[in-house]
């Protein structure tokens, strides 16, 4: 099993990564990078929810709490501009609350801080597979020894 | 790790102990206690365990574990309180204070204002990039952790900067002088620092600063007494390392005698507000609080041939290292002054020569005995030669790969070779690198898709990076010895032997572990990628395959996969050098670091706590105390009263079953093996008597031991005559707390045992003796070599051993805990035994021999 998802020719995954904590936004950022996908990085969630509007990016992956412009309303604003968008919601303040409002405003996965790179890596794979179900995305089969 | 056991009350009814309330309540504290120090050091862990780079983590977070673990702190010293019946003001005390530095940390309230003047070099702690600034602590890593040679000397802390500022007026005249002054005024600016320049060149050195320096430089002159003292003073300022175009701005003074140190340190810093550095950080918006300067003194190293070592180099087909030397001192090198030979190796051992360009090298710079430098000519014969051999060459490119694979970024370093021919390292800093451009195809995922994989996503990250090397298959101690510059150290087990070997490993994979264990831990401090318990890891890697490990991906490559490298290299964020993880590492001095070791010392005192561990460390210590106490008051004849245990044996133990650990509910005082349930105490006891290790006559001890036994004292509550042989088990089904005395040493442990492998663990601690202090440390010696060799985490501080082992399988926790019991009788009277050193090794051997036939293995 191979790690790395490799995307068909062009049609690498572009994710949005939206926290006003620069150290999760650097490692995110470098981590989808490296796992092949395409990613921007926002500080600012009215910057990024400005962005959305030249691209719809393929995922967002936001913070919940933060300054101005919060997840939730990343969230519906997201949804309603790209209905087909997909969410993932990451805060550090997890109640029963919050993750049933994050899934009630069509989020795909709540994620609680702190948490495990392989384990936002897994999710973003779930929403490849959702996306682009297999053998339509001509994943290379590296061999295994 | 209580949690959800409930059990059946066995104190119901008796009689209030003379501390005026009913046993039952003061014994639910004594548990809650318990559970509420386990839940303690597992968040501690917990915490520890983000240093991993595994996790993302942000500020917030951090201040959410601090809260947590201050207030869990605070309900154990409540609760030990209503034990002690006490006030304990001193534990609060030192909590508050504790808090409050915990708090000055999360504030980013700089910590430079803080501690010690001059801080030798060689016996820096863990972090001196506070106190020592970036250039300092860099080269006290190299030499501390990474064991290369770095010139000796010692820092003049942050703390000597401001007091010298403050002694001479100068912090106030700054502060106003930026804060008059315009951005959009450079000659201002120039004028200011001009001003603050010569204000320091011409300040008074504050006596208690010059006393230290003095006491310093006197150590210094005592370890080298062949020839008069030369000194290399060189900027270390805070924060110059964070961007390496800082560095450059600052003065260093070579060559300085003993009489101008004083002179030099002040040009040193002065040099701290010279335009070209204002001008950069007022550019990048630093404030003038930001800045503060540590100074290293350092015994000036006069190689015969010196130069740069640059560890990432684009040659045409492949990266490569480049060495660039001269003969003489390297700042020829570095400010260009004179040609270089220049060498291009491979990146991975043995470090092969790719190319070599000769120059033809006609005048060198020297150390003027007495002081400065000067040219003079290199002799003829060596002008036209190569001023490196093959061996100094791959020497070179060990240590700063060694270096490199630390930092997990590409390094400049300045480095000479003595007249013994030694490789010195004299700086190194972070050598910036040209990252592929953001969201271009990534070549990363065109290679690894296209390589060869051993495996993936087998086993459990402990440290996050990517090494590239060839496999190192260690089977045992030997294997060890012969470890290799460079190797990718594989095994079948995690070992905390393999901290032997740290500095030379660039990766580490296993096939069993956790990443919470001993080894993982020293992994993480020397930072070396490392994956345990990937099962298949021995069967899938040979002794010398050359592979890319990908700790950060969780996969292995077969080769070399130089891209994979690269990008590590590059990546935006080395995590280790993120403010947040500094932060953490900051926090956790204050809440895991562990100063009160020995319960028998005089210092063993709730003030003299100073983190979250030893506060719950202490009441752990006290409580069992006060409960021992309150046991003895409670007195025999109640149905559910302290039983005496009943073994071949003489071991005095008395149990206080505390729910399940006891079958059945006997009416006499005294039970049997047969009705122990707890399986921790089971263990023990069946190890105590299948090993066969209880000698049944005492040793003859000689007389030199024997009036050491007679004249050493004891503090009142470990040793009390009327004590003696009163030794006491707490026990659950799945846990004990034991206290036991044998002979004149002490063994205490606390210990859970189930199906539940997390939360398995033994904390074992082994202390006193009737002998002399040496034999005693030699029989610590002995216990801790064992202990290792059976995967324990062993910290030993003179005779006291503490040990902790942890997340096993039941069975290999019991075949530990039956160890131990072998191990408590055969340590019995040991250290009247060793009357030498070499006989620890001997025992050691005998020891583990003989266990391992009785409970069937030491490896199983």
């Amino acid at each position: 099993m191979n790690d790395n998802p490799v995307p068909a020719n062009s049609a690498r995954l572009s994710i949005m990564v939206i926290d006003d904590e620069p150290i999760v936004c650097k490692r995110l950022q470098s981590a989808f990078l490296k796992a092949g996908y395409r990613v921007e990085a926002f500080t600012d969630s009215a910057a990024a929810l400005a962005r959305l509007m030249d691209e719809p990016f393929d995922a967002i992956v936001t913070d919940l709490k933060m300054e101005g412009t919060d997840g939730i309303q990343v969230l519906t604003d997201a949804k309603r501009r790209h209905p087909q968008i997909q969410v993932v919601v990451i805060t550090g303040f997890a109640t029963m609350e919050t993750a049933k409002e994050s899934f009630h405003q069509g989020a795909f996965d709540f994620v609680a801080k702190p948490f495990k790179l392989s384990d936002i890596l897994d999710c973003i794979k779930r929403i490849e597979n959702r996306i682009r179900p297999a053998g339509q995305e001509g994943r290379a089969q590296p061999s295994t020894v | 790790m209580f949690n959800g056991l409930k059990y059946v009350w066995p104190f119901r009814g008796m009689r209030r102990a003379d501390i005026g309330m009913p046993f039952t309540v003061l014994f639910k504290k004594f548990t809650s206690i318990l559970e509420r120090n386990n839940r303690i050091l597992e968040e501690m862990a917990d915490t520890g365990d983000k240093l991993s780079g595994e996790y993302v983590f942000d500020r917030q977070y951090l201040v959410d574990a601090s809260d947590r673990l201050t207030d869990q702190v605070f309900k154990l010293i409540s609760d030990f309180s209503l034990l002690d019946n006490r006030k304990n003001a001193d534990l609060f005390l030192a909590f508050e204070r504790i808090r409050q530095q915990i708090r000055e940390e999360l504030a980013g309230h700089p910590a430079f204002a803080l501690g010690s003047l001059v801080i030798p070099l060689f016996e820096a702690s863990q972090d001196l990039r506070e106190r020592g600034g970036g250039k300092m602590a860099v080269l006290s890593e190299i030499h501390n952790r990474l064991q290369l040679n770095t010139p000796d000397g010692f820092v003049i802390t942050t703390k000597a900067f401001m007091d010298l500022m403050a002694h001479n007026g100068l912090l106030a005249r700054v502060q106003e002088g930026f804060a008059g002054l315009s951005r959009q005024d450079p000659e201002g600016l120039k004028g200011l620092v001009e001003q603050i320049q010569q204000n320091i060149q011409a300040a008074t050195i504050p006596p208690a600063l010059a006393a230290r320096i003095d006491a310093q430089l006197d150590i210094l002159a005592r370890h080298y007494p062949h020839r008069p003292l030369a000194l290399a003073l060189r900027s270390s300022a805070w924060g110059e390392d964070e961007e390496s175009s800082f560095a450059g701005q600052y003065t260093s003074v070579l060559n300085v005698p003993r009489s101008r140190v004083l002179e030099a340190y002040r040009r040193v810093l002065a040099s701290l507000y010279s335009l070209e550095a204002w001008q950069y950080r007022l550019d990048h918006d630093y404030r003038e609080h930001e800045t503060a300067m540590a100074v290293g003194c350092q015994m000036m190293a006069t190689g015969t041939v010196s130069g740069v070592v640059q560890t990432y180099a684009d040659l045409s087909d492949q990266p490569a290292i480049l060495v660039a030397s001269v003969r003489g001192l390297g700042a020829a090198v570095v400010g260009g002054d004179a040609p270089a030979d220049t060498f291009y190796l491979a990146r991975t051992p043995p470090y092969q020569l790719i190319r070599q360009e000769l120059a033809e090298k006609t005048r060198q710079l020297i150390a003027v005995p007495g002081g400065g430098t000067a040219w003079e000519p290199v002799p003829d014969d060596l002008r036209q030669t190569a001023s490196l051999t093959p061996p100094q060459l791959e020497a070179l490119a060990q240590q700063a790969m060694a270096i490199e694979c630390y930092y997990k970024r590409p390094q400049n370093i300045e480095w000479t070779f003595t007249d013994e021919g030694e490789p010195v390292i004299l700086q190194a800093g972070p050598l910036r690198l040209q990252a592929a451009a953001p969201n271009s195809e990534p070549a990363v995922i065109d290679t690894t898709a296209r390589a060869s994989i051993v495996f993936a996503e087998r086993g459990l990250v402990a440290q996050r990076g990517v090494a590239v090397g060839k496999v190192v298959v260690v089977r045992n101690d030997t294997d060890l010895e012969r470890f290799p510059y460079g190797g990718i150290l594989v095994s079948r087990y995690t070992s905390p032997r393999f901290s032997r070997v740290m500095h030379k490993a660039r990766g580490i994979i296993t096939d069993v572990g956790s990443p919470a264990g001993h080894m993982a831990t020293v992994a993480r401090e020397y930072r070396i990628p490392t994956v345990v318990n990937t099962q298949i890891a021995t069967q899938r890697l040979n002794d010398g395959d050359e592979i890319t490990l990908d700790a950060t991906g969780n996969v292995v490559y077969r080769g070399n996969i130089a891209n994979l490298d690269r990008f590590e290299l590059t990546e935006e964020i080395v995590f280790e050098e993120s403010y947040e993880y500094r932060l953490l590492r900051r926090l956790l001095k204050r809440i895991s670091a562990f100063h009160l070791v020995d319960p028998k010392s005089a210092n063993f005192t709730a003030s003299a706590c100073r983190t979250y561990h030893d506060i719950t460390r202490y009441i752990h210590e006290k409580s069992v105390e006060t409960l021992i106490r309150l046991s003895d008051e409670i007195g025999v004849g109640h149905s559910s009263a302290p039983r005496r245990l009943s073994t071949k044996v003489p071991l005095g133990l008395t149990v206080i079953d505390a729910g399940g650990g006891i079958a059945g509910s006997p009416t006499t005082g005294a039970i049997t093996r047969d009705q122990v349930v707890s399986l921790p105490l089971g263990a023990l006891l069946d190890g105590i008597d299948e090993s066969a290790m209880w000698g049944t006559q005492p040793l003859s001890v000689d007389m030199g031991s024997f009036m050491s036994s007679l004249t050493r004292t004891f503090t009142a509550s470990l040793a009390a005559p009327q004590k003696m042989g009163r030794n006491l088990a707490v026990v659950l089904e799945a846990y004990l707390n034991l206290h036991l005395r044998i002979g004149y040493h002490f063994t205490i442990i606390d210990a859970y045992m189930s199906d539940r492998i997390n939360d398995n663990m033994i904390h074992f601690r082994f202390l006193g003796g009737v002998t002399d202090f040496l034999r005693r440390s030699r029989r610590a010696k002995f216990v801790a070599a064992v202990l290792e060799h059976f995967d324990f985490r062993v910290d030993v501080r003179g005779d006291l051993v503490i040990a902790r082992i942890k997340k096993l399988p039941l069975a290999r926790m019991t075949s530990r805990m039956r160890m131990l019991g072998g191990l408590i009788g055969y340590t019995r009277q040991l250290d009247a035994r060793m009357h030498s050193d070499n006989e620890i090794a001997r025992h050691v051997k005998l020891f583990t021999n003989a266990i391992g036939k009785a409970i069937g293995g030491s490896n199983e």
